[in-house]
């Protein structure tokens, strides 16, 4: 019950010394940061460890069809072919009569990323289905994990799923739900997502079990990024912001150095607003 | 005159009387920011954005009932009970005696299932008596939980054991996840009344946005106890502000607050310099950087064998150890500016 909680290393040497080991198994965890600043290289990074270490790992890519994900990870070098993956991304609507949503999700099919490409069966799948909502997704995900356990989930991103779900009725107490479906399967679920409004109080802030943040500034006609702990639940953690840099190897994080005056003033002067 | 003295007396002793029965938060330097402590059978709230260590000082406040032999219990609202106890665990705390009723919310079927009131699917149990992993949501479908079966599952257990103290962690979801009417303001305001009645102190959590806006909770609350954090540039700074606080005089200063390996720690007697530099757009606790750098100072001279060289506080070497202090990955701790509010981590204007 007691003692140090084991912990789940996210793929970035630097992060884990951040993070005083990782990330506490079994638990829900945000990923912000601008478009650019590195959450998906981040997804496929913390997927790539777990498949590294004999884990099942599993990408829900809303963002993106998998065949790009593929051939962008592809110029990093990575052979990421075991990371499975669930093409949720929304296809060109047709506009024709719809199924029964768990009809759809009985039948949509999750591959491997190495096999990505646009499939035809499921491409019809997805042109019958209703749009992915948070319910429908919790759905799906319901049915792959009956058929096989995962160890680790990246949803890219969170900001779609919702914007796609805004019809959907109740759609906060839905990510609560899904939060909780996560847990009660045991999965590390990382969720990407946009920087949260500063004046909202979004749902999954309130939900997550801690939030890491990528930041990608302007400092003297330079790009400088760097990375902070903004909440981390149940463990100590580094509370000084890091420099980070993404390498053909993937991302850096050095955990031992501070930041550059400029950029930690850059990073301070930046308002809540677009942070 | 002697009737005088008399009144003063009975005055005072009466305000001594209040003072001890005030109760104690289990954090001492909280507890002198209060005046001595909550006023008993009300609810306050303790707000703050995430991360600030709001469950942290809830735990706390039901710790230091347990350990008066009081009955003490945590709604857990957000995360799940064994969650709590496995990042309470951290802080090396016996969580044995705390009572713990698991109020999150079951995952969702999206199918018709009949409605299961929660109260015959859950109980209250002790801390020791949390299991290892998640409750799972039971195969017979999801019960129903909002906040009208919550307040008569409290009103039920309160008839089989006397609590004096429970948080409710936290009211934020409460609200917006187990709200099903349109009288929020209402239905919060009936749930807070009925701990009253009961008798109970409350301390629920509220979570804040980054950019500060009034919530209910805290208006219908008898005080607020407000969290805070920020990046001032060499590191993150914690501080604490009583924002309100009905029927006692309370601290208005914002006090340095520090998360530790056993818990939190508030500290109340900061240097007069300290808060004084503070007031400035980047603090700068002086008086802390010279002592330390004389500190250092002393320590390089008697190293070098001339121990002589640190009797006068002279001003040249004293520039010369300035550089490194500011560098410092922690917080100075001494360093608090005087506003209620902290400088923005960002944007409030």
């Amino acid at each position: 019950m007691s003692g140090p909680l084991s912990k789940v290393s996210t793929g970035i040497a630097g992060l884990d010394d951040m993070l005083k080991g990782g990330l506490i198994p079994g638990r829900s965890y945000m990923v912000s940061g601008i478009s650019g600043s590195g959450k998906t290289t981040f997804g496929i990074q913390f997927l790539q460890q777990g498949v590294r270490q004999g884990e099942r790992a599993l990408l829900v890519s809303i963002d993106e069809p998998p065949q790009e994900i593929r051939e962008n990870v592809r110029s990093l070098g990575w052979d990421v072919g075991k990371i499975r993956i669930l093409d949720v991304h929304p296809s060109a609507r047709s506009y024709s009569k719809r199924v029964s949503m768990v009809e759809v999700a009985a039948q949509r099919a999750v591959g491997s990323l190495r096999e990505a490409k646009t499939d035809a069966r499921t491409e019809a799948l997805k042109q019958a289905s209703p749009d992915l909502s948070v319910q429908s997704l919790q759905l799906m995900l319901r049915q792959e994990f009956l058929e096989m356990r995962y160890s680790r989930v990246v949803i890219d991103s969170l900001t779609s799923l919702k914007s796609l779900s805004e019809t959907e009725e109740g759609v906060e107490n839905s990510i609560v739900s899904l939060f909780r479906f996560l847990s009660e399967w045991n999965v590390t679920t990382i969720m990407l997502s946009d920087l949260p409004d500063p004046a909202v109080l979004e749902v999954e802030s309130l939900m997550c079990r801690g939030e890491i943040r990528l930041h990608k500034l302007m400092v003297s006609s330079k790009l400088e990024r760097c990375v902070t702990v903004e909440k981390l639940r149940g463990s100590a953690h580094d509370t000084s912001p890091r420099p980070m840099r993404i390498l053909q190897t993937g991302i850096e994080v050095d955990a031992h150095k501070k930041l550059p005056k400029a950029v930690l003033s850059t990073l301070q002067a930046i308002p809540a607003m677009a942070r | 005159m002697a009737a005088l003295s008399l009144t003063t007396y009975s005055q005072n002793q009466k305000r001594q009387d209040m003072i001890k029965e005030k109760v104690k938060t289990g954090i001492p330097g909280l507890d002198e920011m209060l005046d001595g402590g909550l006023i008993p059978g009300r609810p306050y709230v303790v707000s703050g954005t995430s991360g600030t260590g709001k469950s942290t000082v809830a735990m706390h406040f039901l710790l230091e009932g347990a350990q008066r032999g009081e009955n003490v219990l945590y709604v857990c609202v957000d995360e799940p009970p064994n969650e709590v106890r496995a990042n309470m665990s951290q802080y090396g705390w016996d969580l044995d005696k705390v009572y713990v009723f698991d109020g999150t919310m079951d995952i969702m079927s999206y199918d018709k299932t009949p409605v299961r009131d929660v109260s015959t699917e859950r109980k209250v149990v002790t801390a020791k008596e949390v299991s290892d992993s998640i409750r799972k949501t039971s195969e017979k479908g999801p019960v129903d939980m909002s906040i009208n079966t919550l307040q008569e599952l409290l009103k039920q257990e309160m008839r089989n054991r006397k609590y004096s103290r429970v948080v409710i962690d936290s009211v934020t979801s409460l609200r917006r996840f187990y709200i099903k009417t349109s009288e929020e303001y209402s239905t919060l305001a009936s749930f807070f009344r009925v701990l009253s009645d009961l008798g109970v102190t409350t301390l629920a959590t509220v979570h804040q946005a980054e950019i500060y806006k009034p919530d209910a909770e805290a208006h219908m609350s008898r005080g607020e106890i407000r969290l805070h954090k920020w990046f001032d540039g060499r590191g993150l700074v914690r501080g604490v502000t009583i924002e309100k606080y009905r029927g006692s005089s309370h601290d208005h200063k914002m006090r340095p607050l520090k998360i530790t390996a056993t818990g939190i720690e508030v500290k109340t007697e900061g240097p007069k310099e300290g808060s004084k530099a503070a007031k400035t757009k980047e603090p700068e606790p002086k008086a802390v950087i010279e002592k330390s750098g004389e500190e250092n100072q002393v320590a390089r001279a008697e190293s070098a064998g001339h121990p002589a060289v640190a009797e006068p506080p002279a001003s040249s070497p004293k520039e010369e150890a300035k550089p490194p202090a500011p560098r410092k990955d922690s917080p100075p701790s001494e360093c608090i500016p005087d506003e209620p509010d902290p400088p923005p981590p960002g944007g409030e204007q």
